[in-house]
Formats: structure tokens, C-alpha cells, sequence
């Protein structure tokens, strides 16, 4: 199962983009989230084949009945809409509370000598403080789309600044493999998403929520190439100026063989997905068929 | 040469489980790359940084010559040979 119909940028154009930091320096966020609730997200649904997908996960993966499945798959898109916005309202210069839990488990390796990675996925909303999370003594390098719109790029550079912090862009021509081994080498921290299967092909199938999916091979073949540490890192919205960041340890055997040491690890943060996605179930935006197979 | 072409395809075959391969069919300037060549991809080039590390020590220092240097087995036998720090 491949991520069909995912362009792999935000929606909008760059026009709309802009549009939107300009407006959202002069409203509050929750004038957006209520005006977008109301008229846009009914429209979405109506028009976007999210519905159904939606739907379908609410029902089968998470256990709904139909009006709870058909409830929660509005409240869902209101949710990414509203993480959306948050996103725009930072690029704005607007402020989110954090709360961090497991802080101490990415400051011990941090302060360590080697480099260690941080595995991401697309629940809640990573990009609004996932990437606060940096070190002075250590570089964080994320790796991103490199089919983002210019705005989205332009803004997460500033935002970037003076955090020790940069961007990886995905490429055809796989020179980021090279910048993500030379930064891991370096004791560098690399953070990518773990959940969505970008360029390779290559996958593992794992039960995941009542289901089989497949997940990308490569994040955790990158870790465990240099057996390194690994932190699932979630960013999760708990109110309309606040956010949660779950940083997570995600154990393997580092002696075991390199096939089960991938394996190891792709349980581990699939699990800790599991946990996730079941505390936060209409934080889930993988809005295509993800499950290959019901269990 | 010769024998470290021989040695880099042995070690490859091993590393990416390229048991269907032979060595004798594992043409040393075949594209690694892509439908005309071996048909490796981005997850296999990983495997091979990390197996000319271990068994080279070597590290590649400019990630735009990856692309250069990965492009079949004798092109990455010639950066070895300028490059290696063991043996």
C-alpha cells in the first residue's frame, strides 16, 4: 500500500498561503477554526473521497458504530483543519502552550556523544513543536517533502533560525541519504516520518489497529544501520492553544541480527502509534487506504 | 581490481539478500539503479554506505557524489580504491 493521492505538500496554493499568515497576524485562530468548521469542512467533506476513508477507519480500526464513525469523521477534519491553521498561525508569529512528557528522554541523548533518531508520524501536528525539541550541542536535521509549496519552505527556514536546526529535503536523486548518514555520523539528531511510504518502496507489514499496513522500511533501516537510539516523538492538540509532545524511547536489540533488528523497531513504534492514535483517535491524517488487510 | 569488483559484489549480494543473483550475472558496470540495471533502490544504497564503512572505512563526505559513485559496482570500486583507509 502505497501513499495514493497524497501529493505530499499542503493544500492551498502559495497565494492562499500567504493570504492566510497575513490574516492570522490580526485574528485570533479560533475565529478561523469556527469559520472553517461551519463552511469549509462540510464543503470538504461533500467533495474530497476523505469521507469514506475517514469513515472506514473510525468504523473498522477504531470500533464505531455508524452515527459515532459519522460524528467523529466531521470532528477529525475540523481537528486537521484547526492543526492547519495552527501551522499558519506559527509562520504568523503566534504562540502555542507546550507540555512536554518524556522531555528527559531526548535531553539524556542529546547530551550524549552519538547521534540518534527521531521517528515522526502524520497524527496530531508535528510541525507545530516537534522541531522544538533541539539541542545547542547537537544539530537537528529534518527530513521534508522537497515538493512543499515555496511559502511552506520560506517559513519553516524562519522558523529554523537560530534553533540549530535544518532541513533535508527528499530528492529524486537521493543525495538526503547521504546528508542523513554524513548528520548521523556527525552524532547529529535526524528526525522523519516513519508512517508513510515516500520514494522506496520497500516495506514491512505489521498488525496496526485491527489491521495489517504497511510501513517504510527506510527510517528504520537508517537507525538501525548505525544502531542507534530512536525516539517516537507525537505532537498532539489538546486545546486550541495547546499541544502535548510525547516523546517515547522505542527499544531494540542491538545485537540481533540487522532483519530483526528492523523488525524490532518497527514494532516498537507501531505500537507506540497504536497507543497514540487510541488516546487521540480524530487525530489520525492519513487520509488514504492505509490498512492493506482487516486482521 | 579485478578481485576487489569480485569482493564488493559478494558483499553486496550478502548485504541487500540478492540471493536470486548470481555472481557471474552480476555485471560490474550494470546500472544499480533503476528497470535497466540490478533494480536497487534509496533503502539498498543505505545498505551499501554502510557496509563500505564497516568494511572500508569509508565515509562519503559529499552527498552529491553519491549519485556518481552508486552507479554500478565498478564505479564504487574505483572510489574505493582512492579512498579506502583499511586494508
Amino acid at each position: 500500500m502505497t501513499n495514493q493521492g497524497w501529493a505530499g505538500t499542503t493544500y492551498g496554493n502559495e497565494w492562499m498561503h500567504r493570504w492566510l499568515i497575513r490574516l492570522l497576524r490580526h485574528i485570533d485562530v479560533r475565529i478561523l477554526y469556527v469559520f472553517t468548521a461551519v463552511f469549509i469542512i462540510p464543503v470538504c467533506l461533500l467533495l474530497n473521497p476523505s469521507r469514506g476513508i475517514a469513515y472506514r477507519y473510525f468504523r473498522r480500526h477504531i470500533g464505531c458504530g455508524r452515527l459515532k464513525a459519522a460524528w467523529k469523521t466531521y470532528v477529525g477534519h475540523c481537528l486537521f483543519g484547526t492543526t492547519v491553521i495552527d501551522k499558519f498561525a506559527m509562520y504568523a508569529g503566534k504562540h502555542f502552550h507546550m507540555e512536554v512528557e518524556g522531555y528527559e528522554s531526548f535531553s539524556s541523548l542529546a547530551a550524549a556523544k552519538e547521534g540518534f533518531v527521531m521517528l515522526s508520524s502524520h497524527i496530531g501536528n508535528y510541525e507545530i513543536a516537534g522541531y522544538t525539541l533541539t539541542s545547542k550541542e547537537k544539530r537537528l536535521n529534518a527530513l521534508v517533502y522537497a515538493g512543499e509549496k515555496a511559502s511552506v519552505m520560506q517559513n519553516r527556514s524562519k522558523m529554523f533560525e537560530g534553533r540549530n536546526t535544518r532541513m533535508i529535503a527528499i530528492r529524486p536523486d537521493m543525495s538526503h541519504l547521504f546528508e542523513i548518514d554524513l548528520a548521523l555520523q556527525g552524532g547529529e539528531i535526524v528526525s522523519m516520518p516513519a508512517d508513510r511510504i515516500v520514494g522506496s518502496q520497500k516495506c514491512i507489514e505489521l498488525d496496526f489497529l485491527a489491521g495489517k499496513a504497511k510501513f517504510p522500511l527506510g527510517p528504520f533501516a537508517v537507525a538501525t544501520g548505525r544502531s542507534l537510539d530512536v525516539l517516537a516523538v507525537s505532537v498532539m492538540k489538546v486545546s486550541s492553544r495547546g499541544y502535548k509532545i510525547y516523546v517515547t524511547p522505542l527499544p531494540y536489540d542491538k545485537e540481533a541480527s540487522r532483519q530483526q533488528q528492523i523488525r524490532q523497531l518497527a514494532e516498537a513504534y507501531v505500537a507506540e502509534l497504536e497507543r497514540r492514535v487510541m488516546q487521540y483517535p480524530t487525530q489520525w491524517y492519513n487520509y488514504f487506504e492505509f490498512w492493506t488487510a482487516k486482521k | 581490481m579485478e578481485q576487489l569488483i569480485n569482493d564488493l559484489k559478494q558483499q553486496i549480494k550478502e548485504a541487500l539478500n540478492l540471493e536470486e543473483l548470481s555472481l557471474e550475472d552480476f555485471d560490474a558496470d550494470a546500472p544499480l539503479f533503476g528497470e535497466d540495471g540490478i533494480g536497487l533502490d534509496s533503502i539498498d544504497v543505505l545498505e551499501i554506505i554502510v557496509l563500505l564503512e564497516k568494511r572500508y572505512g569509508i565515509r562519503l563526505e559529499s552527498p552529491k557524489e553519491g549519485k556518481a559513485i552508486f552507479r554500478s559496482v565498478r564505479t564504487i570500486a574505483e572510489y574505493v580504491q582512492a579512498n579506502s583507509k583499511k586494508n
